[in-house]
């Protein structure tokens, strides 16, 4: 038979420990204790008055996610610093690209412009980053 | 048993009235609310919870530690004035929307 206590603690089991969890979790298990011994009382069996209690709770996931905001914030702040960061990353490693083209472009077949087809090629990857980036900044908007 | 949206969107407020009376813990409220319901309407506790979060963080309600029971304390709520004042809203948005609603509910004979 499955216990309150271990009912709920396995309810948070994904959300990383902070005080405001334990101060939750805490305040759930006492007052479904006296859901169950009210229960107990109106004549069910111990086992029944548990099973009810944890039917009647309904879906956590709202709790959770109010307490992943708040005890994890900076889980989401660290995200949005990744996507500038690849941003940054994938135009300089263009810009740093292009420039080699050129040079070898310029430098050993001069009368020849060919250094554009593969600039072109190569500008997916800014562009694919700036995408991403834009979208995660979307979402982030939205979230506040 | 009635669980749609509509009381849901008013909960806030169902929960502040109570807690205006006097101040109550987790279960007493789900109870309170059973009983003056006569069991037609029953919140999910992790509806509930997830109600108290979301007034304290906005200061509507705080919270202490009361009485020991099983060895434990029992946590409180408390209204604040803010949370007073929101209710009152609520109140008065709720004639409101009334209001508007009735206009449109009928019965069709």
């Amino acid at each position: 038979m499955i216990t309150i206590k271990e009912y709920v603690e396995g309810l948070f089991r994904e959300v990383p420990d902070s005080q405001d969890k334990e101060n939750i979790i805490q305040e759930i298990i006492l007052n479904l204790e006296e859901k169950v011994q009210d229960l107990m009382e109106q004549g069910k069996t111990e086992e029944d008055a548990i099973n009810k209690s944890i039917v009647d709770f309904g879906d956590v996931s709202e709790i959770r996610k109010d307490l992943l905001l708040s005890a994890d914030g900076y889980h989401v702040k660290k995200n949005k610093i990744n996507y500038t960061n690849n941003l940054w990353f994938s135009i300089w490693g263009s810009v740093l690209i292009i420039g080699l083209f050129l040079f070898i472009n310029f430098y050993y077949t001069p009368k020849i412009i060919w250094f554009v087809y593969p600039v072109f090629a190569l500008l997916w990857w800014p562009l694919a980053m700036f995408f991403i980036w834009l979208n995660n900044r979307k979402k982030g908007n939205h979230e506040k | 048993m009635i669980s749609s949206d509509t009381i849901r969107g008013h909960l806030d407020a169902v929960i502040l009235k109570l807690i205006i009376e006097k101040d109550r813990y987790g279960y007493e409220l789900s109870k309170e609310i059973s009983k003056r319901t006569n069991n037609n309407f029953e919140i999910k506790e992790a509806t509930l919870y997830a109600v108290f979060q979301r007034l304290e963080k906005n200061k509507y309600i705080v919270s202490y530690s009361g009485e020991i029971t099983h060895g434990r304390k029992r946590k409180y709520y408390k209204i604040t004035a803010s949370g007073k004042t929101y209710y009152m809203d609520k109140v008065q948005e709720w004639k409101e929307i009334k209001d508007i609603i009735e206009i449109f509910m009928e019965d069709i004979g």
